[in-house]
């Protein structure tokens, strides 16, 4: 193994920050009671449960019962999806809108959907990534039940006006639905400004542990339940709460909101010493999205000659983490379903790298990269000439 | 890395010797349609392969070949199948999946070695048949460009197939250790080949639509249905009622006929063979070798008669049975293969004009 490993793939996952685990330690240990029991041990968990609720709620500027814990993004997601649809589709609405680059755990609610009698509507994308207004004109009209369009994509860091569209379809009487995974710590979020119904974000994205995600759901919204059982999180998620993973959500949260501003401007600095680090010995290297309202730490970049596969094993054995298009479950690379939305030609959609920078990025590993990189690809393309 | 024993033990043994190895398992191709998010092809194998990998403490990857292995491998043995033959996709895979393709992925992460599980070995720079006649796999190999036998490293040729799981059991790969023997072709579920060519041909496709089944002198004796479901040598779906068991003697797929004989009938005593690749200098005509027509058949003494450019004619010693175009012909000097080739035709015994399958 190289001497220093370094890590580019936090849009995939980040560590567990250290005052998260500290945060978490006692509910491992003296104070390990069942909120939902009467007695001292039940109260106390109960009472961190309380608090972590109302801390998370003030990140997103919601309120303790608007936010609902969740094992992570896919469930937060599935939640808000099918919970909103088979609440709705009684009352009439039958269409279902979504944009073709989200993450997966939504493209499956939606097609779930489908299977219990939606009409699946997607919006069509620039080649930036960015929702097209005029097919959000034509496609978010009266029978709209449910809209989810993501806020931060997760492969090419692209935005979404999500605070306008969000207006916009609540204004048709949609539901609305953003997957904030990527978006959390990274734009800002106000639930008592922005008119979305939903939200999505995942702990262990911004330094809280894997399992651990909340969907803000706004007061007064009826969803179905996907679990059925007792009636915690007021029935709308049922089974004992995880209450050490929802205190290290809170934590990190905090911790995220109030470095925002500090944190978000780093990395745009790394992330463009790193872009153009890339451009200077790379000329015709593509980057995805960048003419996009970008999130700061995500970078995919696709050269024309290479493929992912190769690149990412050859980064991967230098000590270089990144990451390529969706893995299938075998752990096989397919060119992105995101990439391919917004019209990348297939031959760069499979030659697509993203890097995502975040708390373990330095100097000193963008300019590794910077060298390391641009050799690979070199090589590569000897190969493929030689071929 | 397939998961299965032998390519475990060998990427174990490279382990063991010091060597920096890096595991790699080859996806090539999908059960089924392109259902998303549907449990992937083969998924145990690549989960085995990845097991042994996290065991042996080396990186894992799994490498998507999917396209190019559908078009070189299962796009030929579709329409092999289509012209009257019985392919051979395992020397395909071997020549243009595994020792082409796959090799450019070891050159992309500089490797300059590449190992797998064949039972087979390199000695001196030229390839020899397994230790293990037993699971001598150089009937497959024949194909591979030559330049590759210098960075080829087979571990497991120099043992048995025994000594090969009693290396796995010392290494702790219990997970694999005992798995059964693969005799199937990897992307043929069940053995039941006539499925991907029902898939992958127009329903109304000569190869399997009913025809006649006639005598070598011409006698219609029945119907048959599909050309593409008979192999040469083969009793079943055979009429009976003949004084001698019959068997299939050749395809005759511009007639749609399925053609059957006695067991002379079946006998050749010489070999076309086309896309002929050597491993070695070229032999000249007069030479003489030992050739093998099918995998695990005896290895029968033969004189190359004839030799133009990528086609080759021997003529045997002794008549050999079933002789089946679209199977190789390898050709071998004691336990070194000199090369091989796809089997276009056979002479017959009794003429000296060829029974022509395609």
């Amino acid at each position: 193994m190289p001497v220093d490993p370094i890590y580019l793939d936090h849009a995939a996952t980040t560590p567990v920050r250290e005052e998260v685990f500290e945060a978490m330690k006692p509910f491992y240990g003296p104070r390990f009671g069942n909120p939902s029991s009467t007695h001292r041990w039940g109260r106390e968990a109960r009472a961190a449960l309380d608090e972590a609720r109302e801390r998370v709620g003030r990140c997103l500027g919601a309120r303790p019962d608007e936010i609902c814990f969740t094992s992570g993004g896919t469930e937060a997601d599935n939640l808000a999806i099918l919970g909103a649809w088979r609440a709705l589709k009684a009352k009439g609405r039958t269409a279902v809108v979504t944009t073709p680059i989200e993450h997966k755990a939504i493209l499956g609610a939606v097609h779930q959907t489908t299977q219990e009698g939606a009409e699946e509507r997607l919006l069509a994308m620039t080649r930036d990534g960015v929702i097209d207004p005029v097919s959000f004109e034509k496609l978010v009209d009266e029978q709209v039940a449910v809209c989810s369009m993501m806020w931060v994509n997760n492969e090419i860091g692209s935005i979404q006006p999500i605070p306008e569209l969000a207006a916009k379809a609540k204004s048709r009487g949609a539901m609305v639905h953003t997957d904030a995974v990527q978006a959390f710590g990274k734009v800002p979020i106000d639930a008592q400004t922005q008119e979305f119904d939903f939200l999505t974000i995942s702990g262990h994205k911004f330094g809280a542990p894997k399992g651990i995600g909340a969907l803000f759901i706004r007061r007064g919204t009826h969803i179905e339940p996907l679990m059925h059982g007792g009636t915690q999180d007021r029935g709308r998620r049922p089974g004992t709460e995880n209450v050490a993973a929802a205190v290290g959500l809170a934590r990190a949260a905090e911790l995220t909101i109030a470095e925002c501003e500090a944190h978000c401007a780093h990395l745009r600095k790394l992330r463009e010493r790193l872009e153009a680090g890339i451009l200077a010995k790379i000329p015709d290297a593509l980057i995805h999205g960048r003419g996009a309202e970008r999130a700061p730490h995500i970078v995919n970049v696709s050269v024309p000659g290479t493929d992912s596969e190769s690149l990412l094993m050859a980064l991967d054995l230098r000590g270089i983490a990144a990451s390529g298009g969706s893995a299938c479950q075998s752990g096989s690379i397919s060119p992105s379903h995101v990439l391919t939305a917004i019209g990348v030609r297939p031959d760069l959609a499979s030659a697509a790298i993203r890097m995502s920078l975040g708390v373990l990025t330095t100097d000193h590993s963008v300019d590794r990269v910077i060298e390391v990189f641009p050799a690979l690809v070199a090589k590569a393309r000897q190969l493929a000439a030689a071929e | 890395m397939s998961g299965g024993v032998d390519s475990s033990v060998a990427a174990g043994m490279l382990v063991e010797q010091g060597y920096d190895v890096v595991g790699a398992t080859m996806k090539l191709f999908c059960h089924g349609e392109d259902v998303p998010d549907r449990p992937c092809c083969s998924l145990d194998s690549v989960n085995d392969a990845r097991r042994v990998c996290e065991q042996l403490g080396i990186p894992h990857y799994v490498l998507n070949l999917e396209t190019r292995f559908g078009h070189d491998v299962v796009d030929n043995f579709v329409d092999e199948y289509a012209r009257g033959r019985t392919p051979i996709p395992c020397v395909r895979c071997n020549t243009f999946t595994k020792f082409r393709d796959f090799l450019k992925k070891a050159d992309a992460i500089d490797a300059r070695w590449i190992a797998t599980g064949h039972y087979a070995r390199v000695v001196e720079g030229d390839l020899h048949r397994g230790i293990d006649e037993n699971k001598d796999q150089t009937y497959f190999l024949w194909g591979i460009d030559r330049a590759v036998l210098s960075r080829m490293i087979l571990p497991v040729g120099s043992l048995d197939k025994a000594q090969t799981r009693a290396r796995a059991h010392a290494m702790g790969l219990e997970v694999i250790a005992e798995k059964p023997e693969s005799q199937e072709i990897c992307f043929v579920p069940d053995g039941d080949y006539a499925r991907i060519l029902e898939q992958r041909l127009p329903a109304d496709a000569p190869a399997l639509s009913s025809g006649p089944i006639i005598t070598s002198s011409g006698v219609v004796v029945g119907e048959h249905n599909g050309f593409a479901r008979y192999t040469i040598g083969q009793r079943r779906g055979v009429p009976g009622g003949f004084a001698q068991p019959m068997y299939v003697i050749a395809i005759r797929p511009e007639l749609c006929a399925v053609v059957i004989g006695t067991r002379d009938e079946l006998l050749g005593s010489g070999i076309v063979a086309r896309e002929v690749n050597w491993l070695t200098d070229t032999p000249k005509v007069g030479d003489q070798v030992r050739v093998r027509i099918r995998h695990r058949a005896p290895l029968a003494r033969a004189e190359i008669v004839r030799l133009s450019g990528q086609e080759i004619e021997l003529a045997l010693d002794e008549p050999v049975s079933a002789i089946t175009p679209g199977q190789s012909a390898v050709f071998y000097d004691g336990d070194r293969v000199l090369g091989g080739g796809f089997i276009e035709a056979s002479r017959s015994l009794r003429s000296a004009l060829p029974v022509l399958a395609a």
